[in-house]
């Protein structure tokens, strides 16, 4: 064995590079079955998203999303909790966020903050729930997270469509926010460029969302791996029995997880809202809250690591919808391209913790997160 | 004559750049009982496994009867009558000891496993051995010693003519590693060859031939076992002299720090594993817990420690009520606590040792400070500890799991000392750990005490618990059933006898002395 390949990055970089092009190849070899003109349809999935400034627009604004919800979901995950709650959280998030900029009175400068703070506070509680049932009543997390994920849908469904949409509308949507509620585009208003500002404002949605993402990945990492709260959380993922040995209050950990997950979770929706639709519409999620996981699984739960990630992902999304518009390939064969690629770059992350997962359950849920760690100690 | 097995110049550097065996020459001869020993770390696994085809050596040649051989795989071994048991096991945990012996060489009738033949090669060999199982019994159900026995089997099935052992006493109690003795014995006697792996000395007088130690990946000599003496070996092992015989001056006995009252614990299952335990530990004292592991002894650390909720009771440290708070509350009081199952509670081994030192106390300053926790603090108490406590590793921020036993125990032992206690809960601390380490650990346990702490020791290896007590309590099915107040005036035959049982003091006798 090569002695850099002893160097965890460059392996792991390696192994992802590998598994992307392994994927990508097995893609066109699909692609090659089932187009009619091949080159073509592989080069608009490939190349499709970085074509036009609107197409890069699209690729950055979900990629923001992803990103959020990739924190979101490296937070739980880092504890161990396999929560899926950010869907549910990020409606709520967006649903408040809605309600705070379309009908809270107030200037730009305090209305955006207030929405975006209404939105954090709304995923922090959605997500608390969970993290009660599991602590105090050790309800199973993706359980009761899957069921709010559901119940946070219909609340926003049944708003929507009974107290928010205009009676006259034909559609079920909220009217576009007003100026005050809609967040201002990334870039700054400099004199002399104002007419690069007006193309971006006019093609993309790029918000100053990126702003408060970039923030958040700092927080986030900040958060993990420097605060008492991040060292307990760590720990509690890592081996539960030693952390609970050592005094750290579980409970607590798992309670606090879940919902400052939620946080990001909610910020996610805001930007739904606020920075892409400007407007609340059915569906507005797309299911999105998921994608959330394979941000995170692809970053190994590490937030520096999750802006990267997310805007491969993202990437990958953009190129696959250009394909479907721009070719003869159906959506469902840019989904098994997708699947493979995260299968392969994922697969040997998620067995451990599946591995894991049943060995705790095997000693009467406890977490023996170090049944798994015990075979390989060097005695 | 020549030697059945012999490993030249083996080398083996594992792709992290450890140099696990530098320059190895190994030999055992045809039907011997070879003790490898060395401390942990030493190169011994990796040795065995080389020659299990498990590993690949970077260097160095392997004869077997005097023709060299490539092991490409463990099968190559088992086919060339090379059989290695791991230290841990790899059973399949939902199959039957008979299935689990057969597996892989099945007995076939109409293409599907045949039970009764696999029931009745299982049968045979067990008698032929004398290794004793339940051949029908599924593995999860059957206890260390016998799964150890289970694997030692499935190797003689597979026609194993030499036995690689890889410290198989680690897991037993003493009665079941007499039983395994009498079992090597017999495949002796039947013309097996069996390569002992240990670092216990007095396991390697008792069941040797020869010895081969090793330290820090080199072969440090090959002697007769009747040649050696433990002291000699040890030297060998860690390179100095090592005092098997621990130094303990004379302290007066402090306040009482520790009142156990009454304290009874009920498990989950619904047993009474403690019943109405009441004793007092003093400053400047180590009260050692002797019995039978499973007579309570894990219950009663845990339940002091803040792990496991006391059915009745009271225990306090200085005053302060401990039971049925939580591990921070028990620890805050002044109460540390080397754990018995250190893997499991005792670390966490993904996380690097700098954070491994800190989980008592990360929420204080000066490792707390504003909104942050200091990692410039974190590392400097780690680099001071991983001087002072001899830890051995390049830094603190490699994972725990990089660590050998001893070095890992080490880690607990310094987190645990160093935060300052009044009392100090120590549950086998030297379990699994070589001699050095072991030596280290007993030392500082011993200094506690001298500085005035309260300790209580609680080991299933009575010449441990004789030689750092002061005072000693025998634990029987939960309850307290002898006090020796003077430890140095008790022998080993005296409280082995309280220990199984056989004698127990009244509880007049005992309150006389308490
Ligand atoms: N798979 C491995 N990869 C890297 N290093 C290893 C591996 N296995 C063992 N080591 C290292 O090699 C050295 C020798 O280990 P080992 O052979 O297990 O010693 P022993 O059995 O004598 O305790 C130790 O420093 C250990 O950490
Ligand atoms: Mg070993």
């Amino acid at each position: 064995m090569k002695r850099w390949m002893a160097n965890p990055i460059v392996r792991e970089t390696v192994r992802i590079v590998a598994a992307v092009g392994l994927a990508l190849l097995l893609g066109f070899i699909i692609t090659l079955f089932v187009s009619e003109d091949p080159l073509n349809a592989y080069r608009s999935f490939l190349l499709g998203p970085l074509t036009r400034l609107n197409r890069i627009g699209d690729w950055l604004e979900e990629s923001i999303t992803l990103i959020f919800l990739g924190l979101a979901t490296a937070i739980v995950f880092k504890a161990e909790l396999f929560s899926l709650g950010a869907e549910g959280q990020m409606v709520l998030g967006a649903l408040t966020a809605g309600v705070v900029s379309l009908y809270v009175p107030l200037p730009p400068a305090l209305r955006l903050p207030l929405a975006l703070l209404a939105a954090m506070v709304v995923g922090f509680l959605w997500g608390a729930i969970p993290g009660i049932l599991k602590a105090n009543l050790n309800a199973n997390e993706l359980v009761s997270s899957l069921m709010l994920n559901t119940i946070a849908l219909k609340i926003y469904e049944w708003l929507l469509t009974f107290y928010i949409k205009p009676p006259n509308a034909g559609y079920t949507a909220s009217d576009f926010f007003p100026k005050e509620g809609v967040l201002p585009n990334f870039f700054p208003p400099i004199p002399g460029l104002e007419g690069v500002r007006q193309t971006l404002v006019n093609q993309t949605n790029l918000t100053i969302m990126l702003y408060i993402m970039l923030a958040a990945i700092f927080v986030v990492y900040f958060l993990m791996y420097r605060t008492p709260f991040g060292y307990e959380l760590r720990m509690v993922g890592i081996n539960l029995k030693f952390a609970r040995y050592g005094g750290v209050d579980i409970k607590k950990v798992i309670i606090l997880a879940m919902a400052v997950s939620g946080i990001f979770a909610g910020l996610a929706g805001a930007h739904l809202a606020m920075g892409i639709h400007t407007k609340l519409i059915l569906n507005i999620t797309f299911g999105l809250g998921f994608e959330g996981v394979v941000v995170a699984l692809l970053a190994r739960n590490n937030p520096l690591a999750v802006p990267f990630t997310g805007l491969a992902y993202g990437y990958l999304r953009a190129g696959a919808d250009v394909m479907e518009r721009a070719s003869d390939m159906s959506r469902e064969m840019v989904l098994v391209i997708q699947a493979i690629i995260i299968l392969l770059v994922t697969a040997e992350r998620v067995l451990p913790m599946v591995q894991k997962r049943i060995a705790a359950s095997r000693s009467n849920g406890e977490g023996a997160a170090a049944a798994a760690e015990g075979g390989s100690h060097a005695a | 004559m020549a030697a059945l097995i012999e490993m030249r110049e083996i080398v083996k550097i594992y792709p992290n750049g450890v140099v696990a065996n530098d320059g190895v020459n190994f030999s055992v001869d045809r039907g011997e009982i070879h003790a490898l020993v060395g401390e942990n770390g030493a190169g011994k696994s990796t040795l065995m496994k080389i020659l299990y085809g498990m590993e690949r050596p970077t260097g160095g040649e392997i004869l077997l009867d005097g023709q060299p051989v490539h092991f490409h795989s463990s099968n190559d071994a088992i086919a060339a009558g090379v059989g290695m048991v791991h230290q841990n096991f790899m059973l399949v945990p939902s199959f039957t000891v008979a299935e689990n012996i057969v597996l892989g060489q099945e007995p076939l009738r109409n293409g599907l496993l045949d039970q009764a033949e696999a029931l009745r090669v299982t049968r045979e060999l067990s008698q032929q051995y004398g290794l004793r199982v339940e051949p029908e019994a599924v593995v999860d159900s059957i206890n260390v010693g016998m799964r150890q026995r289970v694997e030692i089997l499935k190797t003689l099935y597979r026609g194993a003519q030499v036995l690689i052992l890889d410290e198989p006493t680690a897991v037993l109690t003493p009665q079941e590693t007499q039983e395994l003795f009498a079992a090597v014995r017999k495949l002796v006697d039947q013309g097996k060859t069996v390569i002992f792996i240990t670092h216990k000395l007095r396991e390697v007088k008792e069941i040797s031939n020869r010895v081969t130690v090793m330290r820090s990946g080199k072969v440090m000599g090959v002697v007769q076992t009747e040649d050696a003496t433990r002291e000699s070996l040890a030297r060998m092992m860690v390179g100095r002299d090592v005092f098997l015989q621990v130094n303990k001056p004379p302290v007066t006995r402090g306040k009482k720090v520790l009142e156990v009252h009454n304290l009874s614990y009920v498990s989950e299952t619904g047993r009474t594993m403690l019943h109405n335990v009441s004793f007092n530990v003093y400053g400047g004292e180590v009260l050692g817990i002797a019995g039978v592991e499973g007579n309570g002894q894990t219950e009663l650390a845990e339940t002091l420690s803040g792990l496991r909720p006391a059915a009745t009771g009271t225990a306090s440290v200085n005053g302060k009520a401990i039971l049925n708070t939580n591990p921070r509350t028990v620890r805050l009081s002044g109460v540390a606590h080397i754990p018995e199952d250190r893997l499991t509670n005792g670390l966490a081994l993904t996380a690097s040792i700098d954070e491994n030192l800190i989980v008592d106390r990360y929420f204080r300053p000066p490792f707390h400070r504003g909104l942050f926790i200091d990692y410039k603090v974190v590392e400097k108490q780690s680099a001071d500890l991983i001087q002072e406590y001899g830890i051995r590793t390049p830094n603190g921020k490699l994972p725990v799991k990089s660590l050998s036993g001893g070095n890992m125990q080490k880690v607990i032992v310094a987190r645990e000392f160093t935060s300052d206690p009044a009392l100090l809960i120590a549950a086998q601390p030297t379990r699994g750990i070589d001699v050095g380490a072991t030596e280290f650990v007993r030392d500082q346990l011993v200094k506690q005490r001298t500085d005035g702490k309260a300790v209580l020791l609680i080991s299933a290896d009575l010449s441990e618990v004789m030689s750092l007590s002061d005072r000693i309590i025998v634990m029987y099915e939960g309850e307290i059933t002898g006090v020796f107040p003077d430890a140095a005036s008790v022998s080993e035959e005296e409280l082995g006898l309280y220990m199984l049982g056989i004698k127990r003091q009244t509880k007049e006798e005992m309150e006389a002395v308490l």
